[in-house]
């Protein structure tokens, strides 16, 4: 599989997921025309696009996604917080598999300021390939089997963000709200421990913040912990997954 | 010296001397002072009593499972905002391997009136359906100008909000005013949970028994609260009071996600059946969508 970054911060989410023939949208929170660029203007392979939550740094270009005819799947919750109705939109209930060409998709509830966000569980049939992809939660229920490519937020060092408070750079209703939706690095890498195995092949980091991330230390941390390839999400970035790297 | 140290050290009683010190410190660098009847050692020994009565969530005592860290930094805090146990001005809560002192409202009452001295009285009332309730909104606060009950009018089920007045020694007062809704939206960050998933009040309750008293407890609180944030950031006191609530916010949430994260296993099954929920439409290639049309169509969220 490959994954490319169109966007990964508050400025903007999307990422496409290419295995062969067949491309999974996983989130839609860029400009409609670096989408349609990040496709080279060949939208016949998108099976789907995942929708996390309303968000717009998520959600920006889900009509257009829509009206180009590309099936979203996301909560009903979200869908009622968009206030978007198309027979493009499929509404799919939590820890309910769906089938989109070549992948199993298994959407599961995730905790963040919002309607109903879902992060998804997400296998490639023909490969086995399993690959998680969660975003904008400040801690995950679940735990997985066999994952081989995590893909998960890492928003901020909460030693970092208590500096920021002390200091006063940071006021506490911002770093409430925080500690309520996103995940940081001390949470994602007990995360991480509960779910790396010996399958696992590559962690990218999304969604670090401007402001109290350290992208240099997350990976460093990350991989000193769990002893595998990890990096960060960055825009226009092109991260090859693969079970055999050899 | 005191030394602070991430590691399990118990608190000994022989601790509280530091805390003296560091507050009479403060007093002596004139960052503090506290009220001529607060005595910070009467205040720690009734704490030191309530904390060999406080148990975690498995009623394992205090003493035995918090850092040696969290229970300094609780009784400093509470020895900085004045606060006496024995008041009911805070109480003690454990959180994993911390301390928490929390304020009751009498506490928050009694922080604010040390932050700004001019603060005579806070009170609050509930207003129910059939009330004469007047308020207008002077230079952005909201000023009760009437508020007629009868006591015909008390009724639990008839509440439409609440309302704390603080006054001032020139005579002024300042309201906050709470519609019901939004006294429950603020019982629904409870830890207690006393909203069910329906946002109703949840049978048996504190808040449900005695659903006015907590209306008022709430809007005090928010009253309070305003007045210890809008302080001056110099003010030692102010800057415990506001660490105070974000420990207590961190240390919520550091419950649950230790509670919750991490543990229940899922996966997907049987791949080969294909369950769509809808079938499969080829995806169209698309013509450009005009810019401004996609931009003009509000995203509410």
């Amino acid at each position: 599989m490959r994954l490319k970054v169109l966007g990964s911060s508050s400025h903007g989410n999307c990422y496409i997921l290419e295995r062969g023939e067949q491309t999974l949208l996983l989130e839609c929170g860029v400009q409609w025309k670096q989408i349609q660029q990040g496709l080279n203007f060949d939208l016949s392979r998108v099976v789907a696009c995942l929708q996390t939550h309303e968000h717009k740094d998520h959600s920006k270009s889900i009509r257009e996604v829509m009206q180009a005819g590309i099936n979203v799947y996301c909560s009903q919750g979200t869908a009622d917080a968009l206030g978007i109705s198309s027979h493009r939109l499929h509404t799919v209930p939590p820890l309910k598999q769906f089938t989109v060409g070549d992948f199993v998709i298994l959407p599961f509830p995730t905790k963040h300021d919002c309607a109903e966000p879902y992060g998804y569980l997400i296998y490639c049939i023909s490969t086995g390939e399993k690959l998680l992809f969660a975003t904008d939660t400040y801690y995950i229920r679940y735990r997985f089997s066999g994952l081989n490519y995590i893909m998960v937020e890492c928003n901020y060092c909460g030693d970092v963000l208590k500096e920021q408070v002390a200091e006063g750079t940071m006021a506490v209703p911002r770093k409430n709200r925080l500690l309520e939706s996103h995940f940081s690095l001390e949470h994602c890498k007990e995360f991480l421990q509960a779910n790396v195995t010996t399958d696992t092949r590559k962690i990218v980091l999304l969604h670090l913040s401007d402001d109290n991330s350290d992208a240099e230390r997350m990976v460093r941390e990350i991989t000193d912990l769990t002893g595998i390839d990890t990096e960060v999400a960055d825009p226009g970035k092109v991260i090859e997954l693969e079970i055999y790297p050899y | 010296m005191f030394s602070l140290s991430n590691e399990i050290a118990l608190f000994k009683k022989t601790d509280m001397e530091a805390i003296t010190k560091r507050v009479q410190q403060f007093i002596n660098n004139g960052e503090l002072t506290l009220p001529a009847d607060y005595s910070p050692e009467n205040a720690m020994k009734s704490a030191w009593l309530m904390l060999q009565e406080t148990v975690d969530r498995d009623k394992r005592p205090a003493l035995q499972v918090c850092t040696r860290e969290s229970v300094y930094n609780a009784l400093l805090s509470m020895v900085v905002q004045g606060l006496n146990p024995d008041k009911k001005q805070c109480y003690f809560i454990v959180y994993g391997k911390k301390l928490i002192c929390q304020r009751s409202y009498f506490g928050s009452i009694h922080v604010a009136k040390m932050v700004d001295p001019d603060i005579v009285d806070v009170y609050a009332q509930t207003v129910y359906a059939d009330d004469e309730f007047e308020y207008e909104i002077r230079h952005g606060k909201e000023v009760v100008t009437k508020h007629i009950q009868k006591l015909q009018n008390i009724n639990p089920d008839k509440i439409i909000g609440a309302y704390a007045t603080i006054v001032y020694k020139d005579g002024r007062e300042l309201s906050t005013v709470m519609t019901f809704d939004e006294i429950k939206q603020a019982w629904k960050q409870s830890p207690t949970k006393p909203i069910d998933d329906k946002g109703n009040i949840k049978a048996g309750s504190t808040h449900e028994k005695f659903t006015a008293d907590m209306c008022e407890k709430t809007a005090i609180n928010k009253a309070c609260k305003y007045v210890i944030n809008a302080s001056s950031d110099k003010s030692i006191i102010s800057k415990y009071a506001q660490m105070m609530d974000a420990e207590l916010k961190e240390a919520e949430v550091e419950a649950e996600i230790e509670e919750n994260a991490n543990q229940e296993f899922i996966d997907v099954t049987d791949y080969t059946v294909d369950d769509t929920p809808e079938p499969q439409v080829e995806p169209q290639p698309t013509l450009e969508i005009e810019p401004d049309l996609a931009e003009s169509e509000e995203t509410p969220y």
